[in-house]
């Protein structure tokens, strides 16, 4: 596929409690913070998804005070993907443009 | 001045940012780097080069530069009309550069975000080989006008080839083109030589749907010309090899226009 014909962001924007996206292709999708934030695609997060559940694992004082996940910035990362930092300070997850098509729902 | 490619300040006044790349070492990625960016220069444009081999740099000896006191030293550097950057030009980087991937991403941000490029047409990046960390960094960092694939004719240099192919489409990075280098070797009996074979350059663009930007045969000129530290562009402009670098610069910026990969959009928060 040539670049020009790739899948491609036109906007994104808050909307509530989420993300809208409208797409180069007519579709306008949407995606919650919790479900960003829940699929992060970073190493560690990775690694974490893949551990079982540990139901005693004690939230650190940020996490706590950072409460739902919120976006403190969400810049485009090269032609390829978008890098949220969130407002719990993680930072290392790049979503990729077909990761955020994947998660996010039309509406 | 159209917007910068890049919501990175220091290159917001660089019109085009073009990665040399290839998946395999010794095809002559830097001789292409250096070459490319003084014909462009010599076509009339801006250029900067930055020498992303952090484990390898070798632009401050093609351009006859040496070690820097980064203190006082203005980088980027300038030569021959070029802005240059390089780890090669820190004292430290002769002692032999043992460094982890996270490290050389950090270096080559720090090229890309930290170092005032200023007002350029072009900047022309000399990437080390293979597709990790560095590559990666750049792609993340800049939003690259596209990538120029090297790669010597022979097959165990194309299958490398087209992994760093790949990867730029992975990444979503226009691929401008590729660009055969040591094509052949004209010697004193005016014979052709194919050394290490011939064509497989334009093979690849052709299988891969990308434009062949050209040729550069092999001349005992480049390398002495790159050790004495003035690009054959420079000191032969008459040569075949010379020639074919004009030539390239002249597709390179024809594909460079051409590319205008739009910047994803800024996210309203």
């Amino acid at each position: 596929m040539s670049a020009g014909s790739e899948l491609k962001p036109t906007a994104l924007c808050r909307e509530g409690d989420g993300l809208a996206i409208d797409w180069n292709d007519g579709a306008r999708t949407f995606v919650a913070w919790r479900t960003l934030r829940k699929a992060c695609p970073c190493a560690s997060c990775n690694e974490e998804r893949q551990k079982p559940p540990d139901p005693f694992r004690l939230v650190s004082d940020q996490e706590v005070q950072a409460g739902a996940p919120q976006p403190a910035k969400m810049v485009p990362r090269g032609h390829y993907a978008y890098q949220i930092v969130w407002n719990d300070g993680h930072d290392t997850g790049i979503y990729t443009i077909e990761l955020l098509r994947g998660l996010s729902a039309p509406r | 001045m159209q917007p910068g490619p890049t919501a990175n300040p220091a290159l917001d006044g660089v019109r085009h940012i073009i990665a040399i790349a290839s998946g395999k070492g010794g095809v002559g990625k830097s001789t292409v780097a250096a070459n490319l960016a003084l014909a462009l220069q010599m076509h009339g444009q801006r250029v900067g080069l930055m020498d992303a081999d952090i484990y390898g740099p070798s632009i401050p000896m093609m351009f006859g530069l040496g070690h820097v006191d980064p203190h006082t030293a203005n980088f980027p550097v300038q030569k021959f009309g070029l802005k240059l950057m390089s780890l090669g030009f820190l004292p430290d980087a002769g002692k032999g550069v043992l460094l982890r991937g996270p490290m050389v991403a950090k270096w080559v941000g720090t090229f890309l975000t930290q170092i005032n490029w200023g007002e350029l047409d072009y900047l022309v990046i000399d990437m080390p080989p293979g597709t990790g960390d560095a590559q990666l960094t750049l792609c993340q960092t800049a939003r690259l006008t596209g990538a120029i694939i090297v790669t010597t004719p022979q097959d165990v240099s194309l299958i490398d080839a087209v992994k760093a192919l790949n990867m730029f489409r992975q990444l979503r990075t226009p691929v401008l083109g590729v660009i055969e280098n040591m094509s052949y070797f004209i010697g004193d009996d005016g014979k052709r030589y194919e050394i290490f074979r011939y064509g497989g350059g334009r093979k690849l663009a052709t299988e891969t749907g990308v434009a062949f930007l050209g040729e550069v045969p092999i001349d005992p000129r480049v390398s002495q010309s790159g050790d004495i530290g003035e690009p054959i562009v420079r000191t032969h402009g008459d040569t075949p090899v010379a020639k074919a670098y004009f030539a390239i610069a002249t597709a390179v910026i024809d594909a460079a226009a051409r590319a205008g990969s739009e910047a994803l959009p800024e996210v309203q928060l």
